[in-house]
């Protein structure tokens, strides 16, 4: 090392750096709520996308974003589009979809809307847009999700469907329109606050029914046939 | 009594969402994270903002870290990351300041007042020459000797060839000696 590179080094020393401030406190604060993990999929063709909204604040959108927005609906509340490629996305876990654990009373007293339930439930998640969900079995190994949220008060959609790989039927259910989605996993997309779709990170789901109930959007997830999945939909008081 | 975890084993149990083991590779690496974002930003405030934003962005991004691989640059390079990113947005830069003079207690070994003030003076004179040198050849030898990073360290962290870091570093020396000479 030459002297001007000792004289470096020396240097370090003698910088006055501004106190290093105790980071770890508040990273650790930040990952405590973070999902177990996630994961990196490579993208898949012919991917259905299904996209929840958030239930408030919707009206606030421009007249020309709400319409553009409009033709992506297929029920209040969700959409389902399908892509020829989706991009590579970052897959969360389900935890981090559903928001945080609360009591059923919790739920019950912030969701807004009277939840309705299959029984009571095993685990139950709020997020911050108002989407409760009700987990029979276990976060980690659910039999049964059931996730309900208060849509939007319009309708309107552009349907884009025709499956390969993955299925999607119309379906109704108490007089209201439906959609089952089967086969391959699919995409569960959320839009931000801004109301823009988050193309980066979804949830990888599996059979899948959603259905509108007056201003709710539920959806139920489980690994059923479709009779079942009416049947289920049905018992849903 | 046991031993405590190696970074290894700290970093596995993060992988696995360990919250807590994660903390504990921040407090072992937060100083030179810090450090590393503030000769970047030149700002203590967006330092430390990139700095937490990057272990943060870390932890989410641990499974694509290769298992056994040091952890330090790859913490390093995505502080960098996260230091240029908020550069960017402007904001009020500070220069490097020396420490003040601190008193010495006298003996046999300890320098003469003249020798303490040669000496701080030589110093203060090589911060200035150091910080009238370009942006990348003041940061190539920040890294390899204010944060006494290696070449392939500095190499990740400036987002280099390893080459490049070797070649780049011995240009910025040549160019320090030049502005020292200039000084003189």
């Amino acid at each position: 090392m030459s002297e001007l590179e000792l004289r470096l080094v020396a240097l370090r020393e003698e910088i006055d750096f501004p106190p290093t401030p105790a980071l770890s406190v508040a990273v650790e604060r930040a990952v405590a709520l973070a999902p177990a993990r996630r994961r990196r999929l490579r993208p898949l063709a012919l991917v259905l996308a299904v996209v929840l909204v958030a239930a408030l604040g919707v009206l606030a959108l421009s007249p020309g974003a709400r319409s553009a927005f409009l033709e992506l609906f297929h029920l209040r509340g969700a959409t389902v589009s399908r892509v020829e490629e989706l991009p590579e996305v970052e897959l969360i876990e389900r935890a981090e979809l559903l928001g945080v654990p609360v009591t059923l009373a919790a739920a019950r007293r912030r969701a807004g809307f009277e939840l309705a339930d299959l029984g009571e439930p095993d685990e139950v998640y709020l997020r911050g847009d108002g989407l409760v969900t009700f987990v029979y079995g276990s976060i980690e190994r659910p039999r049964l999700l059931l996730s309900q949220v208060r849509g939007m008060v319009w309708d309107g959609f552009v349907k884009k469907v025709g499956a390969r790989g993955t299925s999607v039927q119309e379906v109704e259910i108490e007089g209201e329109r439906g959609l089952f989605v089967s086969g391959d996993p699919h995409f569960v997309m959320y839009l931000d606050s801004m109301f823009r779709i988050q193309e980066e990170r979804a949830y990888l789901a599996g059979t899948t029914l959603l259905w509108n109930r007056g201003d709710v959007l539920f959806r139920l997830e489980a690994d059923v046939e479709l009779a079942e999945a009416l049947e289920l939909a049905r018992a849903v008081k | 009594m046991s031993r405590p975890p190696t970074e290894d084993e700290l970093v596995e149990r993060a992988r696995r969402g360990d919250g807590a083991a994660f903390g504990a590779l921040v407090r072992m690496e937060e100083e030179i994270a810090f450090r590393t974002a503030y000769l970047i930003t030149r700002n203590a405030a967006d330092a430390e903002d990139a700095a937490q934003a990057a272990f943060v962005k870390a932890f989410y991004a641990l499974p694509r870290f290769r298992r056994g691989a040091p952890l330090r640059p790859w913490l390093l390079a995505i502080v960098a990351n996260e230091a240029r990113n908020k550069r960017r947005g402007g904001g009020r830069r500070e220069a490097l300041v020396q420490r003040a003079a601190q008193e010495l207690p006298s003996g046999d070994a300890a320098p003469s007042p003249e020798g303490r003030l040669l000496a701080e003076e030589q110093r203060a004179e090589l911060l200035v020459a150091l910080e009238s040198l370009g942006e990348d050849d003041r940061l190539v030898l920040s890294c390899r000797y204010l944060l006494e990073l290696s070449e392939g360290e500095t190499a990740e962290v400036l987002s280099l060839r390893r080459g490049t870091v070797k070649s780049r570093t011995s240009r910025a020396l040549e160019r320090l000696r030049g502005h020292l000479r200039e000084e003189r």
